[in-house]
């Protein structure tokens, strides 16, 4: 009496051959050697020579200041932009609108609560034209400017963190996805799980090997003085936020030669760089209109936002890319409202510690203060 | 799904872990096979369907080829295979070149033509598992293999995740035989799998991505001239990475097979201590090479026709192998090259293979240093995006910009000379033998502590998510 799987079988010809049993190949003999060793002991010995260097690791990195921390790599943003709802109100911008602005006082203060897509050292403008370009979108963003990083050229370092963020989240694949949702509990109980800080390739980096004359090296970014969580908001550890601590000295220093533009290739005129740059912020200008012109023609709203910076940085900051040349255009092409915060004395007498971001604490009365502003800006 | 990616470290525990769990050998056959389209859908599941698609088809026209009565309608159906699996590749891999070439053609007799771009999303590893399905419908019709019943051992052969997506290019009838009974689990072979997984791991997240990959980008993409030992060393870093790349996935790939009982022969044996071409070739994806060889080159003729035939067949199979690895001239040119050198080889193999100074010690590392730079010259070809940059590379390399930039740092500098002296040197020491010699011969210490240093640089370097070369392709 046949069974009801070989009826099954016989019913349906794609099964049967795909349970058909293997017969005429012939069992070749190739095998792999293995070399004859003791296996177990020598697999027990490596596992506890790992598990001790990774808690020896863990512990030094501890003691020496580190904590867990997300990474904010490009996985995380796409998961945070995957919140995007067609009204939500969305940070954009740099490192500035993540320690800044707090999460809780702008949605006590605007009645929803913003998704954070602002990310460290980058430009504004790929997420812009991404929510520009998005037609389910028509919310409100609040767009941090740094105008070093807002009108980075395409090619730069704050161009290419931007745009990988944004390509990742048109391109993810279920397999990295899944990989973002594994790494979390882990980058948030391990502290030497730092993807710019802690790996094998930046521990290389910090030794002292001299370089050549005129080696072009990047410029160093600053150590770790954030966490970031699951929502993206970012706050300054208390070390760095200690007066005159030896952490904040250190980033003070880093912030002048990542903020000082590179000399032009020595391969290509300065005339004809600096024709080039000018050209390149000039193309930034229409995109950025174009892109606000699109958004309200949806009806959605944009405000910008220029957050507080101090001490050497701020002074270079003002030289370089002064408001007259940056801010007032950008405000005057998009007609867009704007906030800065030296505008109004109620946002301008904090002080960041590290020169670019406030402390946690004042992050919160920042925002509480800010949020006046933004409502009256967004005519809310 | 990356092997270096989380997502892999928890898909493999579950996945040995029901296999070795489940008795029935059939279940645990059904078990690899969602397995592998797990793997291969977790990076775009439509192409999942593509995979299928094309296995489905090849296992029917093995069996058609096995039945069929005459060597002339054989031959339709081994037509129809190729035809199918070639016009696949060309249509998601060379379709946009394709086009452009003709664009270009066109305007050459003056006609003004714009073609459409086609937004084609290249499956990944189309070119590896093409390849795998296709062994299988060409070892049939040469009569070396006898179809396969079971419709799952076929999927299961071209599909098997560990060499799914960028080899090592395993046959059919390399794979199927080891479908027929079930492997038993060895802790041996299992743990010399973990072994080899964690060495695989080590060359492409250590030595590739985190000591060489940098400077070979920052080289390669650099827009001016650059000094003869930036040039070369840039180069030198590419030619370490990509074996890296190449070879540690190879590695993972054999490691994690054994740990689920499979054996794949090697892909890599060693290519950097090569004395001349067709020893690289016997020693670079030799899974690659060997499928060119025995299904394109002897049937061509292979060496049993006059001279200048054999070198045009040379030329012919590198051309085909460069543009295999992608769709643009600069792999064609990489293609040619080797074939050139090829040719060049046998030439002087005629006249000085006997000399009693051509078999000395010394002139076998020399013939194997100029092998070694003539491979590295040839790179320049692969990794750059255009010839442009390949042009200015090679003027950089050949001291044509005096006045050029000195880019790399010391530290980068330092870095690409260590791991390419101990690379050439391992592979050296290791030429004629193999890991597994070296394994069991080394002191037990040596083999447990360098074991345990690779998985802690590995997990120091926390994962990085580059994806391996190789899947473009």
């Amino acid at each position: 009496m046949p069974s009801s799987t070989s009826n099954f079988k016989g019913k349906l010809g794609l099964p049967r051959l795909f349970f058909a049993k293997p017969s005429e190949i012939v069992p070749r003999d190739y095998e792999r050697p293995i070399p004859q060793v003791p296996w177990r002991g020598m697999t027990v010995v490596v596992v506890l020579i790992v598990i001790a260097a990774a808690a020896a690791w863990e512990f030094y990195c501890r003691s020496i200041g580190y904590g867990p921390t997300l990474n904010d790599n490009e996985d995380l943003w796409t998961m945070t932009r995957r919140r995007v709802k067609p009204e939500s109100i969305i940070i954009v911008g740099d490192s500035r609108g993540w320690f800044d602005l707090d999460l809780d006082e702008l949605q006590k203060g605007l009645g929803k609560r913003p998704v954070q897509l602002a990310m460290g050292g980058a430009s504004a403008y790929p997420a812009l034209a991404d929510l520009a370009n998005d037609e389910n979108f028509h919310g409100t963003i609040i767009c941090s400017v740094v105008p070093y990083l807002f009108f980075a050229p395409p090619g730069t370092p704050p161009m290419q963190n931007a745009e990988k963020a944004v390509r990742r989240s048109h391109t993810q694949t279920p397999a990295q996805r899944a990989s973002q949702y594994l790494a979390m509990p882990l980058e948030e109980h391990v502290a030497f799980l730092k993807q710019e800080e802690l790996t094998l390739d930046d521990l290389l980096k910090r030794l002292p090997i001299p370089n050549r004359p005129y080696a072009q090296m990047p410029p160093r970014l600053p150590p770790y003085f954030g966490t970031l969580d699951r929502e993206r908001r970012a706050r300054m550890i208390e070390e760095c936020a200690r007066p005159g601590s030896e952490l904040q000295k250190r980033i003070q220093q880093i912030w002048l030669p990542l903020f000082t533009p590179p000399p032009p290739p020595s391969y290509i005129p300065k005339e004809v760089f600096l024709a080039k740059m000018k050209e390149a912020i000039e193309t930034r200008f229409r995109d950025v209109i174009a892109g606000v012109n699109k958004l309200r023609a949806r009806g959605g709203k944009i405000v910008f936002v220029r957050l507080p910076n101090s001490g050497g940085l701020k002074a270079l900051e003002d030289r370089d890319t002064p408001r007259t040349q940056t801010w007032d255009p950008l405000l005057k092409g998009t007609a867009a409202p704007g906030i800065y915060y030296e505008d109004f004395p109620e946002l301008s007498g904090f002080n960041c510690p590290e020169w670019s971001h406030l402390s946690a604490g004042d992050s919160v009365e920042f925002s509480k203060r800010l949020v006046p502003h933004l409502r009256k800006a967004l005519e809310m | 799904m990356l092997f270096n990616s989380l997502t892999f470290v928890v898909f493999f525990i579950v996945v040995v872990t029901a296999y070795w769990s489940i008795r029935s050998w059939n279940a645990r056959k059904n078990l690899l096979v969602v397995a592998s389209y797990i793997f291969y859908g977790a990076w775009n599941p439509p192409f999942a369907a593509l995979l299928f698609s094309t296995t489905a088809m090849d296992f029917w026209l093995g069996s058609r080829i096995a039945k069929a009565n005459g060597r002339h309608s054989r031959r339709m159906w081994l037509v129809g295979s190729v035809c199918m699996n070639l016009s696949m590749l060309g249509f998601f891999k060379y379709g946009n070149f394709l086009l452009q070439n003709f664009q270009w053609l066109l305007a050459q007799i003056g006609i003004i033509y714009q073609p459409p771009h086609l937004d084609i999303l290249l499956p990944v590893g189309i070119s590896f598992y093409t390849f795998h399905s296709l062994s299988y419908t060409l070892d049939i019709y040469r009569g070396v293999l006898q179809p396969t019943k079971s419709l799952r051992d076929f999927i299961l052969a071209v599909s098997f995740f560990p060499q799914l997506v960028a080899g090592p290019i395993v046959r059919a009838g390399d794979f199927l035989p080891q479908l027929v009974t079930a492997p038993g689990l060895r802790m041996g072979q299992f743990l010399w799998g973990l072994l080899l997984m964690t060495l695989g791991l080590f060359e492409k997240i250590v030595l590739a991505d985190t000591m060489l990959s940098g400077s070979a980008d920052r080289v390669f993409s650099y827009a001016g001239p650059l000094v003869a030992l930036d040039s070369w060393l840039g180069v030198m870093a590419f030619a370490g990475q990509i074996f890296f790349d190449f070879a540690g996935y190879s590695i993972c790939a054999i490691g994690a097979a054994l740990c689920l009982g499979f054996h794949l022969k090697d892909n890599f044996r060693f290519p950097y201590a090569a004395i001349g071409f067709s020893d690289f070739w016997r020693r670079w994806h030799i899974s690659l090479s060997t499928f060119l060889r025995d299904y394109l080159y002897i049937p061509l003729g292979g060496n049993q026709v006059r001279p200048v035939r054999a070198a045009i067949n040379l030329v012919i199979v590198m051309f085909l192998g460069g543009l295999w690895h992608g769709a643009a001239w600069t792999f064609v040119v990489w293609g040619l090259l080797h074939g050139s050198y090829l040719v060049i080889e046998r030439v002087i193999r005629v006249f000085f293979e006997d000399a009693r100074w051509a078999n000395n010690f010394a002139t076998k590392f020399l013939a194997g240093l100029a092998t070694y730079t003539a491979v590295c010259i040839a790179w320049v070809f692969f990794r750059a995006s255009d010839f442009t940059i390949a042009t200015r590379m090679l003027r950089g390399m050949f001291g044509g910009h005096a006045h050029g930039d000195a880019i790399l740092s010391g530290r980068e500098m330092l870095q690409i000379g260590i791991v390419t002296i101990c690379m050439i040197l391992v592979h050296w020491s290791l030429r004629e033998s193999n890991i597994e010699t070296a394994v069991t011969r080394l002191p037990r210490w040596i083999v447990t502590t360098a074991w345990a240093l690779m998985a802690c640089a590995i997990i120091l370097t926390q994962g990085s998510s580059n994806a391996f070369i190789y899947f473009q392709f």
